[in-house]
């Protein structure tokens, strides 16, 4: 490093990417996909340069995050019990229980100190105006906390003096804010945390959480409920009660009890001890109600009923064809606009008014109209591109941000995040089963 | 009302040693307006420690974890009821007004729906579902063996036979699509001698119950086990168990009896 002041715009490139990029494959730091029905692992390729964000930047956006994932709490909470903000007609009853995220079989749950979602994965990207937007809230299992933590420790490896000075604030507390977020949804016992598998996409995350975090990496054949109580099988043939179980598999395999019976990966009778409070589920089951396509629109609106105040960060302007005035916005220009259908997840469903032909245009519009219900219409937002390297020239790319916020005594955000880009120049999709890329996201001190 | 002797016996056994074997049992007849449950008990063999709760919907959940190797899973209540069904039940939930896994229609059940709705000049929620149920019964038979418990609305309604889990199914998605909401009740009826289903219709402020299968409206004979959106959510018996390639056989006897003093 220099003794510039860093800042955004000075990001250069930190060690060498190829050594770094060689010591994640040797870690192990890769992401599984299925393809024609075959697995693979695929390296998840780092970016040397990283992300800059300035503190006062990150101020904003960090009481932003805590406003929001406060107010989706304070949502979550409320559909599974009195449903007011539906009785006082903020959100039509209709986004709420057509959604898949819905489980009427957490109705009436609490989980301890009221807490659905403990770790919340926000996606944001940056405007070229500086101003950030919400893209989506991930409130189920957001996982890729682990490559920028892992890819910090070695950066620091490859290039130990690029964090001599103390200008990036360190991001590997990540460990304590996790722990600290399971030991208060801890409901007496050990704190585990349940993988799928070896051959699930994430298993390199659980296994180096579990790890950082002093918690027991289980599968469920490990695990088994009795008496309402959920215990881990021990070596020696004895049980030791789990408190809080941050799993890793959705809500549909949790518990072949009461969700999908054909479940091979699931707990059986796992519901029954988390009705009754004797283990703490992270994240709640039931939280995809909140982050649904559909009820995106209505955050901003639930942060005004619950917490009385304006929303600090912006969602990308949305258009939801439900309302009429909407609905004439919508197909005045839709042309302009990306539509994206509710059920659909993935990048899926998702299409650019502007890659339509004039006829399918017209066809599209039609189906908005039988339909209005299943589509939100948002602007297309004016990327800041981040420089990456390509074949040792620096190249402009789309990316964002998705920043981890933790609920437990209090909301807190880490002071740093998973930046992915595309390689594609054209492409808005960061997805990185998509060939995209990552790069370490450093939050200033000062 | 009525007061009747119930019980319910159901033998599980397998070909083979299982082991790990947990399971939630939802057969307690629930408390409610409709129905005073004097008196009801559990047996299940071998013997375990159970745990109850009462789920989302409103069922008594029965849950154990037999962990030794066994055989057989038996299982039998034994009660009295009070049955009043002059007297209605009033558990809503708004996921009754929407399709469930079982009851998602299909265009065929779609267009059947939209002629018969056609010829419906019923303003009231009952009366349009005893006009349904009526035309329902004109194109479906009752054939046991033809379906089976994974069998959806649109599947049975398809083949135009079932039991009288698809006949709720059936009746279920069509009341869905008219705007009214509705639940699947799982239970016993006299002269049955298994299980029997049928469905309740919210009136506006109540629950009426109404037997699709039968064609008729229900009396004080029937007994709710378990009530919930559709057969996935009040299976009377759920389980998961290791061993070896098994295959399990079922079987089930009730009897619901007028009691006699």
């Amino acid at each position: 490093m220099t003794d510039t002041v860093l800042t955004p715009e000075r990001a250069t490139p930190v060690g060498n990417a190829d050594e770094i990029n060689e010591l994640l494959r040797r870690y192990g730091v890769k992401f599984g996909i299925y393809k024609n029905g075959t697995f693979k692992e695929q390296l998840f390729p780092f970016d040397p340069i990283p992300r800059i964000i300035t503190a006062e930047d990150f101020k904003a956006m960090e009481k932003g995050l805590i406003q929001r994932v406060d107010a989706l709490n304070m949502f979550l909470y409320d559909i599974y019990h009195d449903k007011n903000i539906i009785k006082d007609k903020v959100v039509p009853e209709d986004f709420v229980y057509i959604s898949s995220g819905y489980l009427p079989q957490c109705e009436g749950v609490t989980p301890k100190n009221n807490i659905y979602s403990h770790i919340s994965g926000i996606d944001l990207v940056q405007a070229k105006d500086g101003e950030w937007y919400i893209l989506e809230d991930n409130l189920r299992i957001p996982s890729g906390a682990s490559y920028p933590l892992i890819a910090r420790e070695l950066t620091r490896v490859a290039s130990p003096s690029a964090f001599s000075g103390n200008d990036i604030v360190d991001n590997r507390n990540y460990a304590k804010l996790l722990k600290d977020t399971m030991d208060y949804s801890n409901c007496g016992g050990i704190n585990a945390i349940l993988t799928p598998g070896r051959y699930n996409a994430a298993y390199f995350e659980h296994s180096y959480l579990a790890e950082l975090t002093g918690s027991v990496l289980v599968s469920n054949d490990e695990l088994f409920v009795e008496d309402n109580i959920l215990y881990h099988k021990t070596y020696s043939g004895g049980k030791t009660k789990v408190g809080a179980l941050y799993r890793r598999i959705s809500d549909e395999y949790l518990d072949p009890l009461t969700f999908e019976p054909k479940s091979l990966i699931g707990i059986p009778n796992l519901m029954e001890a988390y009705r009754t409070g004797n283990v703490g589920v992270i994240n709640a089951p039931g939280n995809g109600v909140a982050d649904d396509k559909g009820i995106y629109y209505f955050v901003p609106k639930m942060i005004k009923y619950y917490l009385g105040e304006d929303p600090i960060l912006k969602n990308a302007p949305t258009y939801l064809p439900f309302y009429e005035e909407d609905k004439k916005y919508v197909l005045e220009n839709l042309e302009k606009l990306v539509i994206k259908d509710v059920a659909e997840a993935g990048g899926y469903g998702v299409v650019f008014g502007s890659e339509l032909s004039k006829e399918k245009l017209e066809e599209f519009k039609n189906t908005i109209i039988n339909e209005p219900r299943r589509f939100i219409a948002q602007e297309v937002i004016d990327f800041l591109d981040l420089p990456i390297l390509e074949g040792g020239e620096q190249v402009m790319r789309k990316a964002d941000l998705r920043a981890f916020v933790l609920s437990g005594e209090t909301t807190r955000v880490w002071a740093s995040g998973l930046t992915r880009f595309s390689r594609n120049p054209d492409s808005f999709v960061v997805n990185s089963s998509q060939g995209g890329g990552f790069k370490d996201t450093w939050v200033l001190s000062r | 009302m009525k007061k009747l002797n119930f019980t319910f016996t159901t033998r599980l056994t397998f070909d083979n040693y299982v082991h790990d074997h947990s399971f939630a049992l939802r057969c307690m007849p629930v408390e409610a307006e409709n129905q005073h449950i004097i008196s009801c008990e559990l047996d299940i063999s071998p013997f375990v420690t159970t745990k109850q709760t009462v789920d989302a919907f409103g069922n008594n959940v029965t849950s154990g974890y037999l962990k030794g190797e066994h055989r057989f899973l038996d299982y039998e209540i034994r009660g009295v009821a009070e049955i009043d069904n002059s007297l209605h039940r009033t558990d809503y939930m708004p996921c009754y007004l929407y399709q469930s896994g079982y009851t998602k229609p299909s265009a065929e059940i779609a267009e059947f729906y939209k002629s018969i709705s056609a010829d419906c000049d019923c303003t009231t929620p009952y009366d349009r579902a005893v006009y349904f149920s009526a035309r329902l019964s004109e194109i479906m038979r009752y054939e046991k063996d033809t379906t089976d418990t994974h069998t959806t609305a649109a599947q049975a309604f398809e083949q135009k036979c079932g039991v009288c889990q698809d006949f709720s199914h059936i009746m279920l998605s069509i009341l869905r699509l008219d705007g009214i909401a509705c639940r699947y009740i799982a239970g016993l009826a006299c002269c049955d001698g298994e299980t029997h289903s049928w469905i309740e219709l919210w009136t506006g402020d109540c629950w009426t119950g109404f037997d699709p299968t039968n064609n008729c409206d229900v009396n004080d004979d029937y007994l709710a086990l378990s009530q919930g959106r559709d057969f996935s959510d009040c299976a009377i018996d759920r389980g998961v168990m290791f061993g070896a390639y098994t295959r399990q056989l079922q079987l089930i006897s009730s009897q619901l009896l007028t009691s006699l003093y």
